[in-house]
């Protein structure tokens, strides 16, 4: 019935066109969307219901869930996956403090170097991880620069390849807040860049920088290369040790970590729910 | 660096003032002087002990914990010197391992191997290109593949065996030929790639060893056309094979080192069962070879832990790993290999035929088959 | 529009009392530049030391052969060998199929969520499911899939125990191909146009659909002549975006078929890593070679991405 009219033809129709507009954003669920969703949950839960399959099978003759007890009763598993949690986390800080000034000036003032800019993060795109590392390796292993031996080449490593998301993130949310008119604001009141940026346009990013942050986590706590050359006790290259050794545990420790990773991710969408939106200018909270 | 060269007198000399101020430093606390090392020839054990106690530290490279046992021998030695190990990344390859050595020339920390493990092939690069150092061990003599000036020597090799996942594989396969017939559709499985691993360079070459009869001139060709037909009539999964892969199902018969096959069965325990059988033709065996980085933060360590791994202790903690350490025959002939380690290998006159190629075989083959393998098994 | 938000921004700062050094770009202080320096200095900074020393690196190491002079053997040898060429042919496929399905059913999947109408939950639940199949590659990915279509897999046996058939040992079917590795790619490639495309869907104002329905539009009219043709820019981008990305990936790959398929990454791997081949310069005369064809492919996305820009605000 709805939009089937060829026009406007009388008060009733006008009345039920004012009252669409007063609903909520949420239209009719279409039959059509239920079926991509499902087509697509299924796609996605099958091979995750055929690896927890698998590692059921760790006992011969009935299905038990002893792989994932042993995972579990690994300090190993522990040791790893808080490793990478945590330098996900330094990860996420360090890339906000890079991305986020230079997103808002370039956004603001600095028009002409935006193409370089997003050159530049998209390049973590175009470069393979293996042929990086061993670039820092080289260029920073030996004197006068020696950082092999602190986490610094790991850090700068996760930043680069999470590089391309955090930009995007902030990027998009920067464009869907008007930038000017809250920095005008805020500096008609006197306040000073550290000031601006801080107090007003962090706290607007937030949902933004959300996004660009979980994908940050997803990509730390899965990357292999470089913690593996760099020798460091990351997840990854735990996992795939494990992978060698151990036929069941290693199909239980894919899932076990798929669903961490997701729950990371959903606790860092919780946090910040209740957010300013990013479709309005709202100004400093 | 010092200008003299040092003389072996010298350096006993020196170690003998060694010892004795180690004694009193010792007491005091101080470090023993160690100087740069500059020849292949033996050092003696105590003095090796002390500088390496004196280093602390050894950084080894591609040395998984369940491949040939390393696990052990890793545990045994750092408790037995009380050093700490640095283990790079165990899943290294042998490029990936030079590569390290080159990456970290300058760099005297924990990312700089100091010893390595890579493939028999592989030495001629590592000394071409000046990645490592020359080291006699005690028991050099006594080890049958070696560079005769020091700079590699063979530490362990094995056979390449059939893994079957027996709830799958009903009939063992007895050789190679077997590996065609059409109740092994959909099941033969290399442990390897084979642009990547020595391993499936050798699957190919042992396939081709078996046709030629032994003979190496055309082997490399024959085995390339074995996993062609192979690939032809859908025997050949054209996957990397592994426990997991193994224990699933995907492929239920893989040709992996004899060694890491009886581990796996281990692994396994029974779920499901695992049968191993060596094949009666193309016995081909893989020996690893050792050397010390030319630019190891830890040489007198690195030169320690070879003194450990080719002892006859050493040499047997790779025999309870499965792998036959490569001294095997002298350790034999002299009686010091226990009964139930020799039993849990598959019988002796399985190896009686084992072929052992040469380094340049090994890189001729290595060669051919890496150039030829996709024209002629996908035709393209 | 942005010279006179420029020259607002310059009138509106002037006549503040601020004593801080906002700055009015008109006038253009020096102290000014020097924020603008502390801003983004760090920046390139990093990426200076970070992106684009180790990127030189590549490029310099591929005109070097073993010994390290000077050649362009590897370049050569790169750009015509058979089974690079072959390589090539066989990443652009796989990257076009994957690039192609993973945009439609992933445009298709956010929709879905975004604007058909399901409850709010699962557009959460999307996203975030999405930043984790985005990145849940290599080897546990490429497992999940033998486990559920390879010669034992799940559906195999289930097909096995409905038609008494096994496709791959009784008829020969193999999944180690091109269409295969497709399938398995499709689980990080749906994911990630989900999460790109969700905020362009989510910047289709109400507006515009009302205003296409008091216009008389059904939702055919909406979607050829509001929807898609502002879309179209970032759609395009998107799938350029999947384009790169399969044509990198290569832990997938690797885990799943080895070198069995013929792909550039898998090439790479094999001339600087393993215990067989190991030629650098022709690793990184290959690396090259992708970065070239990657580059193309970002600077479409980006072109494209700014174009869609303007209507999404």
């Amino acid at each position: 019935m709805r939009g089937d009219l060829p026009q406007i033809a009388g008060t009733a129709d006008i009345s039920r066109v004012a009252r669409r507009l007063r609903r909520p954003s949420s239209r009719r669920a279409s039959p059509w969307a239920w079926f991509w969703l499902a087509l697509g949950m299924l796609y996605f839960f099958v091979p995750l219901v055929a690896t927890l399959e698998f590692s059921m099978r760790a006992v011969r003759g009935r299905y038990t869930f002893v792989a994932f007890q042993h995972i579990l009763s690994d300090p190993d598993f522990y040791r790893n996956f808080g490793f990478s949690l945590m330098w996900a986390v330094i990860t996420m800080v360090i890339s906000l403090l890079l991305v986020v000034p230079t997103a808002y000036w370039v956004h603001l003032r600095l028009r002409r170097l935006r193409p370089v800019v997003e050159f530049i993060t998209l390049m973590p795109f175009v470069i393979p991880a293996v042929v990086l590392v061993f670039g820092y390796i080289r260029l920073y292993g030996s004197r006068p620069l020696v950082l092999t031996g602190s986490p610094v080449l790991l850090v700068a490593g996760y930043i680069v390849l999470s590089l391309p998301y955090m930009y995007r993130s902030v990027d998009a949310g920067l464009r869907a807040i008007d930038v000017r008119t809250l920095t005008e604001a805020a500096q008609s009141l006197g306040a000073g860049w550290p000031t601006i940026l801080r107090q007003v346009i962090f706290p607007n990013l937030r949902v933004a920088l959300l996004s660009g942050t979980f994908l940050t986590l997803a990509i730390v706590v899965g990357e292999f290369t470089f913690a593996s050359l760099l020798v460091w006790p990351a997840f990854a290259p735990y996992m795939e040790d494990l992978g060698n050794k151990k036929a069941y545990e290693a199909a239980a420790l894919a899932l076990i970590s798929f669903g961490l990773t997701w729950a990371s991710i959903g606790i860092i969408q919780w946090l910040g729910r209740g957010a300013p939106g990013q479709t309005q200018v709202t100004g400093a909270h | 660096m010092p200008n003299r060269r040092l003389t072996r007198r010298d350096f006993l000399k020196f170690s003998a003032a060694a010892g004795g101020s180690a004694l009193l430093a010792a007491c005091g606390g101080g470090a023993a002087t160690c100087d740069p090392i500059t020849s292949a020839d033996t050092i003696a054990l105590d003095t090796l002990t002390e500088c390496a106690t004196a280093e602390g530290q050894l950084t080894t490279i591609a040395l998984p914990h369940d491949w040939a046992n390393y696990g052990e021998i890793i545990e045994t030695f750092k408790t037995r010197y009380s050093l700490t190990i640095n283990e790079l990344d165990p899943n290294a390859g042998s490029a990936e391992e030079l590569e390290a050595i080159r990456a970290n020339r300058d760099n005297p920390g924990p990312q700089a191997p100091d010893v390595i493990d890579i493939g028999i092939g592989r030495t001629v690069t590592a000394m071409e290109d000046g990645l490592v150092a020359a080291y006699k061990v005690a028991t050099w003599d006594s080890i049958p593949m070696k560079d005769p000036d020091g700079y590699w020597w063979a530490e362990y090799y094995g056979a390449l065996v059939f893994e079957c996942n027996m709830d799958i594989v009903e009939t063992l396969p007895v050789d190679w030929e077997d590996l065609l017939r059409p109740e092994y559709r959909g099941m033969v499985a290399m442990a390897g790639d084979v642009l990547q691993s020595n391993e499936a360079v050798q699957t190919v070459l042992g396939a081709g060893l078996s046709r030629t009869s032994g003979a190496f001139e055309g082997a490399a060709q024959a085995g390339l056309e074995f996993w062609a037909e192979m690939n032809a009539a859908g025997n050949f999964v054209p996957v990397i094979a592994d426990v997991g892969k193994i224990a699933q199902g995907e492929t239920p018969l893989t040709v992996e080192w004899d060694y890491l096959a009886l581990a796996n069965r281990d692994t396994l325990a029974g779920n499901p069962e695992i049968g191993i059988v060596v094949p009666q033709t193309g016995v081909i065996t893989g020996p690893y070879a050792g050397g010390i980085s030319a630019f190891a933060p830890h040489p007198y360590a690195a030169r320690l832990w070879w003194e450990f791994v080719m002892s006859d202790e050493g040499q047997l903690l790779y025999l309870k790993g499965y792998a036959h350490p490569i001294r095997f025959n002298d350790m034999a002939a002299r009686g010091v290999i226990p009964e139930e380690l020799a039993a849990a290998l598959p019988p002796a006159e399985a190896y009686a035929n084992a072929i052992f190629l040469t380094v340049p075989q090994l890189q001729e083959a290595n060669t051919y088959i890496t150039e030829n393998w996709r024209r002629v098994v996908f035709g393209e | 529009m942005t010279v006179d938000r420029l020259s607002v921004q310059g009138s509106v700062v002037d006549a503040a009392p601020s004593g801080k050094k906002g700055g009015a770009p008109r006038a253009r202080p020096p102290r000014s530049r020097l924020i603008d320096w502390l801003a983004v200095g760090p920046f390139f900074l990093f990426a200076l030391l970070f992106i684009f020393l180790p990127s030189l690196q590549i490029f310099i190491r591929s005109f070097q052969d073993r010994e390290g002079h000077f050649t362009f053997d590897n370049i050569v040898t790169a750009a015509t060998g058979v089974d690079f060429v072959n390589a090539y042919q066989a990443s652009l496929s796989i990257s076009l199929i994957t690039a192609v399905g993973g945009a439609a059913f992933g445009f298709l999947l956010a929709y879905a969520v975004i604007m058909g109408g399901l409850p709010r939950a699962l557009r959460t639940f999307m996203m975030t499911f999405s930043g984790v199949a985005s990145n849940f590659a290599g080897v546990p990915l490429a497992f999940a899939f033998i486990a559920t279509m390879g010669t034992a897999g799940l559906i195999t046996r289930l097909f096995e125990a409905i038609t008494g058939v096994n496709p791959q040992r009784d008829l020969g079917f193999s999944i180690y191909t091109i269409w295969g590795l497709s399938i398995v790619y499709m689980y990080f490639q749906f994911p990630l146009m989900v999460l790109v495309m969700a905020p362009a869907l989510d910047g289709l104002r109400r507006e515009w659909r009302e205003a296409c329905e008091n216009l008389g539009g059904r939702t055919y009219h909406f979607w050829r002549y509001v929807a898609l043709p502002i879309l179209l820019p970032s759609l395009l981008g998107t799938t350029i975006l999947l384009f790169g990305n399969a044509f990198g990936a290569y832990a997938t790959a690797y885990a799943f078929s080895g070198s069995f398929i013929n792909l550039v990454p898998i090439v790479i791997g094999a001339q600087i890593k393993g215990d067989v081949l190991y030629n650098p310069g022709l690793g990184n005369a290959l690396a090259l070679g992708m970065i070239v064809i990657m580059a193309l492919c970002m600077t479409g996305y980006g072109l494209l991405q700014r174009r869609s820009a303007r209507w999404l605000r």
